[in-house]
């Protein structure tokens, strides 16, 4: 796997304009990923955290502000596969098979799906989803799904992965189990990684640090450093410092 | 065993009062024979039958394969360009709204052999399927195309990987819809353009026997080919949508495509565009212009030569007789559409009864069901009302259904908790909401109701712009055939662009939104 690449968002301002009112959506939101690193973005609903993350792809026209991934234009970096992502939704082509849905990428890079069928095949058993190689969405549970988007977000072996609250529509039992395998195929493949989250015990979990949000205007209040030991398992959810690292977090959260 | 015999039982007694009471001669002193006598006619005659079968099939086919293939490139062009679908609404609405019966004549007049059966059919699939096709493109999952751009796809990849694939549902489902009008559009051509073989024909050829036993088995065989045309395509829908669901619903619509201002340009090209159209072709086709008018040619038949003013007093008389019973006949559908929704909503056991017999009259082609009205009812305002209402109550008893059953349970529940019964309940909430869904109604009967008139006009009553039509067919009178067409297509925009402008102005006010 090549290389990762960092992401820098200097200054990032926008406004939404709608039937008369003004809402500042983010006022200079800077924020700068390490090559390697796992940054978590937690905000309150609204606060403007998934509009970082779609604006980091070059999905939302700003304001002001400047994105850089790999020294690069979120349009070139895109366009050149250095990114992966995985939505709020699983966003899955209903009539395409799991393989074909994490081909998807692929495809629209203008690369050649027939080499990349070992790769793909990897990628299913990675996800835990062996045997469902040819199922249809439909057939799939939440979670199952949510998991092809995972896939997806990895086939282009991206330098940078973005992840808008992938695991926001589980339930809590498979939401630390997604955690957990999300850990271990992050530390596998080294990627750096950008979550936007509002869960404050998986931001802690996954992250090496944690930008905090507050909304209206949408901003970034603190930036949290978790100083936990990798590899990371089940028991951290007990630790004592753990819980430190949520109550000091949440307590950023509720303006404290 | 028992649900299954419940179903099964309406249609049932309603065949067995139908052999009764043709065996005892009790309607209209033998008008409605006997399905027994029906059938055994059909069997004395099926050596007719292969050849007139054939004609039309080959006919409507030809016609809905050629007029879905423009449609769905239309459709294409539409959704990628704007202003291609402003320029082009006005020729859309025309042919929506215009009488296929109106044009026949015209048709036949101006081309040959099989092809004025192909236009008709063609013409009577376009605007459906283009609509459905447009639908399709334009509603699809925003997520998965979040997705397509975040590689950074641009439009075209999110067309080809989405949008298309996504679309052939709806598509598939206009098809479904289309494959009738086809099959209508083609015995229509057949019954007013003449040559020998086509089901139209023969229906023609037997019209003055006084045969009921033929003429319903026409109707029936007719009948048969459109419902199983139309069974054919919801079967493949059915199994293509199998996979296609949406998983989950998307809250966000995707961002709609809107010009800025229809700039005036936009809105005088697409008033001109039909003409323009109606022009070329006439040019392209070489047509001498003694049969093919030119909209000039239509102005000076009417306003400037010699004869102009015997053609107008002659035009206005039809008009008198036909517009007001047009109206009569759609307000008429539209109640008995309402009733049948409300009715759908308090009994459902009455509309599971009743959707079977009247989904078989809506597949039944207009021209071939108007003989046997005739036969029933006579040659008075009773047919013409009974065909306009038969021809208008069931697009609108779907529109107005679907308003009342997408009120969401939760506020149907709200009077329900406090004690109302289903007609508080009905008032309060289902029938407020169901209101734009009942404009819809109107905008799109309003056309079938003046098809419906003149072909009742046409076969039975001889009064109005069907007789008018049908008269002038009969002269030769090649001023007057265009002038009936053109002036039927207007007044059918006009119903249409008159129930759209009363919707907007009424939504408005009431905060709702439009449905398409």
């Amino acid at each position: 796997m090549t290389a990762p690449a960092g992401i820098t968002l200097s200054g990032l301002s926008k406004t939404f304009h709608g039937r008369g009112k003004r809402v500042e959506a983010l006022r200079d939101v800077t924020l700068t990923c390490a090559p390697g690193s796992f940054t978590a973005l937690i905000g309150p609903s609204g606060c403007g955290k998934s509009t970082v993350l779609r604006a980091a792809l070059g999905l939302e026209p700003l304001e002001a502000g400047k994105v850089e991934i790999g020294g690069q234009t979120p349009q070139r970096a895109t366009a050149a596969g250095i990114t992966g992502v995985a939505f709020q939704d699983a966003g899955l082509l209903p009539w395409r098979t799991v393989t074909r849905n994490i081909a998807l990428p692929l495809e629209v890079l203008g690369r050649d799906v027939g080499p990349a069928a070992g790769r793909i095949r990897d990628l299913i058993a990675l996800v835990g989803l062996k045997g469902y190689e040819d199922a249809l969405p439909g057939e799939l549970s939440g979670g199952m799904r949510q998991r092809v988007a995972i896939a997806r977000a990895l086939v282009s072996e991206p330098r940078v992965l973005f992840l808008d609250e992938p695991f926001g529509a589980l339930d809590q039992i498979l939401r630390r189990q997604m955690n957990i395998e999300l850990q271990r195929i992050w530390a596998k493949t080294g990627v750096t990684t950008l979550l936007v989250t509002h869960g404050i015990d998986e931001a802690v979990f996954l992250a090496d640090r944690v930008a905090v949000m507050q909304s209206v205007p949408g901003r970034i209040v603190d930036v949290v450093d978790t100083d936990l030991p990798r590899p990371r398992d089940a028991a951290l959810f007990a630790a004592p410092h753990f819980h430190e690292l949520c109550d000091r977090i949440a307590g950023v959260l509720h303006g404290a | 065993m028992a649900p299954d015999l419940r179903r099964w039982l309406p249609p049932v007694l309603l065949l067995a009062a139908w052999e009764i009471a043709g065996q005892l001669d009790i309607v209209a002193s033998g008008a409605l024979p006997a399905l027994s006598e029906i059938l055994g006619r059909l069997w004395v005659d099926r050596a007719d039958y292969p050849a007139h079968v054939m004609a039309t099939l080959l006919a409507s086919g030809a016609g809905f394969a050629i007029g879905n293939l423009i449609a769905v490139l239309a459709g294409l062009l539409f959704v990628m360009s704007p202003v291609a679908e402003r320029l082009s609404r006005g020729l859309n609405i025309a042919i929506f709204a215009l009488p296929p019966i109106a044009i026949a004549p015209i048709l036949t007049l101006t081309l040959e052999g099989m092809t004025p059966r192909i236009v008709l059919a063609a013409l009577g699939v376009y605007f459906v399927t283009m609509q459905a096709t447009v639908t399709g493109l334009t509603h699809y999952d925003s997520r998965a195309a979040d997705v397509v751009r975040a590689y950074g796809g641009g439009r075209g990849a999110v067309l080809r990987l989405i949008r298309l694939r996504g679309a052939v549902p709806a598509i598939l489902s206009g098809f479904r819809v289309a494959a009738p009008n086809a099959v209508l559009g083609a015995i229509l051509a057949e019954f007013g353009g003449g040559g020998r073989f086509g089901l139209g024909a023969y229906l023609l050829g037997s019209l003055g026997r006084g045969e009921p036993d033929r003429l319903w088995g026409i109707g029936l065989v007719a009948t048969l080919i459109a419902g199983l045309s139309y069974a054919v395509f919801a079967l493949i829908s059915r199994r293509m949508l199998g996979a296609s669901i949406a998983l989950s619903l998307n809250p966000a619509a995707p961002p709609s495509v809107q010009l800025e201002q229809a700039s005036l340009l936009l809105v005088v090209g697409a008033v001109l565009m039909p003409f323009a159209v109606w022009w070329a072709i006439l040019w392209a086709l070489r047509v001498p212009e003694m049969l093919g008018k030119t909209p000039w040619g239509v102005v000076d038949y009417l306003f400037l030569a010699q004869t102009a003013p015997t053609a107008q007093a002659r035009l206005l008389a039809a008009l008198v007789q036909t517009l007001p019973i047009t109206l009569v006949g759609m307000a008429a559908g539209l109640a008995f559409a309402f009733a049948l929704a409300v009715a759908g909503r308090l009994t459902p056991a009455f509309t599971r009864a009743f959707l079977p017999v009247a989904l078989v009259t809506q597949t039944m082609p207009l021209v071939a069901l108007t003989p046997l009205l005739v036969l029933l009812l006579g040659r008075g305002t009773a047919v013409t009302l009974w065909i306009t209402i038969s021809v208008t109550f069931f697009p609108a008893y779907v529109m107005i259904a679907q308003g009342i059953a997408q009120v969401p349970r939760a506020a149907l529940e709200l009077p329900r908790a406090y004690g109302a019964t289903g007609w508080v309940e009905l008032r309060l909430v289902a029938l407020p909401a169901s209101i734009p869904w009942l404009f819809a109604a109107v905008r799109l009967t309003a056309p079938r109701a003046l098809l419906g008139v003149m072909i009742a006009e046409w076969l039975a009553t001889g009064r109005g712009l069907g007789n008018l039509l049908n008269q002038s067919r009969g002269y030769l009178d090649f001023g007057m055939i265009w002038t009936v067409a053109v002036v039927s297509v207007v007044i059918s925009v006009g119903f249409y662009l008159l129930a759209s402008w009363l919707e907007t102005l009424v939504l408005r006010r009431m905060g709702m939104a439009l449905r398409e």
